[in-house]
């Protein structure tokens, strides 16, 4: 359990505490500005020209550290991955049935073209539309087309990262579920090449492998192994198994999600007490 | 930051007035995704003021690009060579020889036995 969920869990992961979806929170003064950040016209100076200014200052990456108390304290906006089941019961969580489906400001930023994965919730809708007028390809959606959706991102394999808008000491309300991948993402990207962690932190869970139903499974073609976008899975060519690196792993689940024999389950993150600072 | 604790990177130097409105071409940003680096990126010059202007297209809001996460930049510069308008330039790192610093005191070897045969006795 990471500090997010000893603030804001109220005893349960902070995503699913639903005094964190309380409709009166989106709309108070801490996490309004995320709205606009996100949400509004500044999404794009934040989202990306922010990360510019990441890359000019930060002359040395072993040192990260400062920049992870900036994420943590300044950016109002930090996530986590969640596995498929959380991300459903997220999406039951929320207030409203209407959710919008936006372009993914990293990968069209970067050259990907425009891909609809960021499913953001209800209170974003209308600042969306309002104050973001040349965005004429975003798709408002009911609370079923987004269980649907989830689904569907999860067959693509694309790993779910719920979002908050702001950090303060009333809430961590969550705004939006993205789909991520190593190669675009941006808070991803600074986990993996500069260290900072408190832009996306690992999930709840870490996969774990059963040799005698692994052995039965794929055997000489894993098909586990490029479904995960962090590089935790491993294989040994002499017993023609595969295992989970506990310290590589997100808790994405997406690799259980293929496994013909149901070899890989989600263990609670703190069931390895060697990953109690690995968020 | 100590100068001392410094990763060297490629840095990519953009001409803003000569590269215009950058939505309008991303050929940079294009050949680094192809190339498999992507690290040019694209943002708005400044966040767009909607009591001035209503911008109804992505094209009618300036941009300028970007090199971003430099650290995976191989300094191939495709980027440099597609740009039609010459707004492009890398200023390649120097990577500093020797290139690993190691951090130690020189080890001290201590032999009891000199070529010629004495032996050294260590008083305290």
């Amino acid at each position: 359990m990471c500090r997010y969920c000893v603030e804001y869990g109220n005893g349960a992961k902070w995503y699913l505490n639903p005094a964190n979806y309380n409709p009166d929170l989106y709309r108070k003064d801490g996490h309004s500005t995320a709205f606009t950040m996100l949400s509004g016209p500044d999404k794009n100076s934040f989202e990306v020209g922010g990360m510019a200014t990441v890359e000019e200052s930060l002359s040395d990456f072993n040192f990260a550290g400062g920049f992870n108390v900036i994420m943590s304290t300044m950016s109002q906006h930090q996530g986590q991955v969640v596995p498929l089941e959380d991300a459903l019961k997220i999406i039951e969580l929320v207030p409203g049935d209407r959710f919008i489906l936006e372009h993914c400001a990293c990968r069209r930023f970067f050259g990907h073209n425009d891909v609809y994965t960021c499913l953001f919730f209800d209170p974003v809708v209308d600042i969306t539309l309002k104050t973001r007028p040349w965005e004429t390809d975003s798709r408002v959606i009911s609370k079923k087309e987004a269980l649907e959706f989830e689904k569907e991102m999860d067959r693509k394999g694309l790993v779910h990262s719920v979002w908050d808008s702001g950090l303060d000491s009333d809430g961590k309300p969550p705004i939006v579920i993205c789909h991520c991948l190593q190669t675009d993402c941006m808070p991803t990207r600074m986990r993996l090449y500069y260290g900072i962690t408190d832009g996306q932190r690992k999930g709840e869970y870490v996969a774990k492998v059963d040799p005698e139903l692994c052995a039965q499974g794929c055997k000489q073609f894993p098909i586990c192994m490029p479904r995960c976008p962090f590089g935790a899975m491993r294989r040994s060519p002499l017993d023609n198994l595969t295992s989970v690196m506990i310290t590589e792993c997100y808790g994405c689940g997406l690799c259980r999600a293929v496994c013909p024999t149901g070899a890989i389950r989600l263990m609670d993150r703190t069931a390895y007490p060697a990953l109690v600072d690995v968020w | 930051m100590s100068p001392d604790h410094y990763t060297p990177r490629h840095r990519l130097i953009v001409d803003e007035e000569a590269c215009g409105n950058a939505v309008e071409c991303l050929k940079c940003v294009h050949v680094c995704r192809d190339h498999g680096q992507n690290v040019i990126g694209f943002v708005n010059k400044e966040t767009p003021d909607l009591e001035e202007f209503v911008p109804r297209k992505l094209e009618e809001i300036d941009h300028r690009v970007m090199g971003c996460f430099m650290i995976n930049c191989d300094g191939c510069a495709k980027c440099v060579d597609v740009c039609p308008k010459g707004a492009l330039s890398l200023e390649r790192a120097e990577v500093p020889v020797p290139r690993a610093v190691i951090n130690k005191e020189p080890a001290i070897i201590m032999c009891s036995v000199l070529k010629d045969g004495t032996r050294i006795v260590l008083e305290d």
